[in-house]
């Protein structure tokens, strides 16, 4: 059975990660097994972010991340966007491992979130969930996950209905914002870090202590 | 000479009771069919007796003899295979000052998953059971032999036995991430596969052999014993020896089981 873990220290089924890139460069990157990035120094994939042309908005880039055993690979090995563009990796299929965007600069990647980029999460199981920085600092937040349960078809209906619509926490300067949020199983946060100091968000029962002091307290059925 | 012993319907009931009682049923394990699943099991089981109805010439019927049982089995299923492929769609967000941001889309395989089950419950069987008179080992043997195969009326097991395994597989299902309002339609549904038919399928084949060929020991006695201990060097021990042992029910004034052995 595939995992549904809050960790954006290693993307899984049901997760994604997204970069942008507000300069023009080369960016060489890897995908390895989650949290083994460290250990890898490969940089065989590439993203050319060429100078914008002006246009005030910012396009999104999709790239699917294939999984054969521990190997990694992107659907598109190099691609070519426009300085302020988001590159969004995710895996779709349920029986990969958990995997890490490892780039060449120290904001490209998503074992540390730092500007501008964020990571997605559909919340499988209900529950209540507190999320802290598994990197020591302050940020963290609550989402509480409830169960819909119905065996009506009209009552399915508006349950997947609500999977469409997402909810966004904003983190910047150490602050999440919303800290706490209200969704149904199977509905998606995306955590937006517009500025961070190389921040995750985890689910406490990770990382053992949790520094986040929200209202609720940590409680999962 | 003939030594002949007579026991009446009471007397015979209290005398199986006992018997019953310390008949000790070996357990059962193996793999059976749950409706469309396999499931493999192992089951412990023992007897109390019912009333006894002795019947001229030579059956011992017993009404209403009770078999309590314990059953654990674990049954296997691909969740595929009742619920449709769920998908959870692209979401898309607008995020101020930078735009609209959207996750692709992705879609659940559900995965197979075991089920254990306990349960615990009776049966109660009506049998008829013929006298078998052997002489094995140095040792003369009555017993009472169930003839055929009982047959076992489940009635409110099956109920109890469905509602059992509905609660053994919900909190399975709700560990499978994003199963959530999808969770009475899969129990349902599997309920429904296994249904009546499939809990009397299973539990027929595992009960059934703890009754049938079931032997109730009613008497055993050595061939040759001692009747008088020996009381001096000139007053020996006095031996008998049974030649041979005859059972027959009798219904006369009422009925009796008798025995009749004939020692020399």
């Amino acid at each position: 059975m595939f995992s549904n873990v809050l960790d954006s220290r290693s993307i899984g089924f049901g997760d994604a990660f997204g970069q942008r890139f507000m300069r023009p460069g080369t960016y060489r990157y890897n995908i390895v097994l989650g949290s083994t990035g460290c250990m890898v120094d490969e940089r065989p994939y590439v993203v050319e972010v060429e100078k914008g042309g002006g246009s005030a908005t910012m396009e999104q880039h999709s790239l699917v991340v294939h999984c054969d055993g521990r190997s990694f690979t992107p659907d598109r090995e190099a691609i070519t966007i426009r300085e302020g563009d988001l590159v969004v990796w995710a895996c779709p299929d349920p029986a990969a491992a958990r995997f890490e965007v490892r780039g060449d600069k120290e904001f490209f990647g998503n074992a540390r979130l730092t500007n501008e980029c964020g990571y997605s999460h559909a919340f499988g199981l209900p529950g209540e969930y507190r999320w802290v920085d598994a990197h020591h600092g302050k940020v963290g937040g609550v989402v509480r996950v409830k169960d819909v349960r119905t065996d009506s078809c009209e009552g399915l209906e508006r349950w997947r209905k609500r999977l469409a619509k997402g909810t966004l926490v904003l983190i910047a300067d150490g602050k999440a914002e919303p800290a706490e949020v209200d969704i149904v199983t199977g509905q998606t946060v995306f955590f937006a870090v517009v500025k961070g100091d190389g921040i995750s968000i985890t689910d406490s029962s990770l990382v053992g202590g949790a520094p986040f002091a929200g209202r609720a307290k940590a409680k999962r059925r | 000479m003939d030594i002949t012993a007579a026991i009446d319907e009471p007397a015979a009931d209290q005398l199986l009771d006992t018997a019953i009682g310390l008949i000790s049923l070996p357990p059962a394990s193996g793999a059976g069919t749950l409706g469309p699943f396999f499931a493999s099991y192992n089951a412990s089981a023992s007897l109390s007796s019912g009333d006894v109805d002795l019947i001229a010439p030579s059956t011992i019927r017993i009404q209403d003899f009770r078999l309590d049982w314990n059953l654990g089995f674990s049954f296997g299923f691909d969740l595929s295979s009742f619920l449709p492929d769920f998908c959870i769609p692209q979401v898309c967000i607008d995020i101020p000052c930078v735009g609209r941001v959207c996750t692709p889309g992705f879609c659940v395989n559900w995965p197979t998953v075991s089920v254990p089950v306990s349960f615990s419950d009776f049966v109660k069987v009506t049998a008829d059971f013929g006298i078998s008179i052997t002489q094995t080992g140095g040792v003369w043997r009555v017993e009472a032999v169930v003839q055929g195969t009982p047959n076992i009326q489940f009635g409110l097991v099956t109920a109890g036995l469905l509602a059992a395994i509905s609660l053994a597989i919900t909190p399975i299902l709700l560990a499978v991430p994003f199963i959530g309002p999808l969770l009475a339609i899969a129990v349902n549904a599997i309920i429904a596969a296994i249904g009546i038919a499939g809990v009397t399928g299973l539990l027929g084949p595992i009960l059934t052999p703890f009754v049938s060929g079931l032997r109730i020991p009613i008497y055993d006695q050595p061939v040759t014993f001692e009747a008088l201990a020996a009381t001096s060097a000139i007053d020996p021990a006095v031996f008998v020896t049974i030649d041979d042992v005859k059972a027959i029910i009798t219904s006369t004034n009422e009925d009796e089981l008798v025995l009749t052995i004939d020692i020399s």
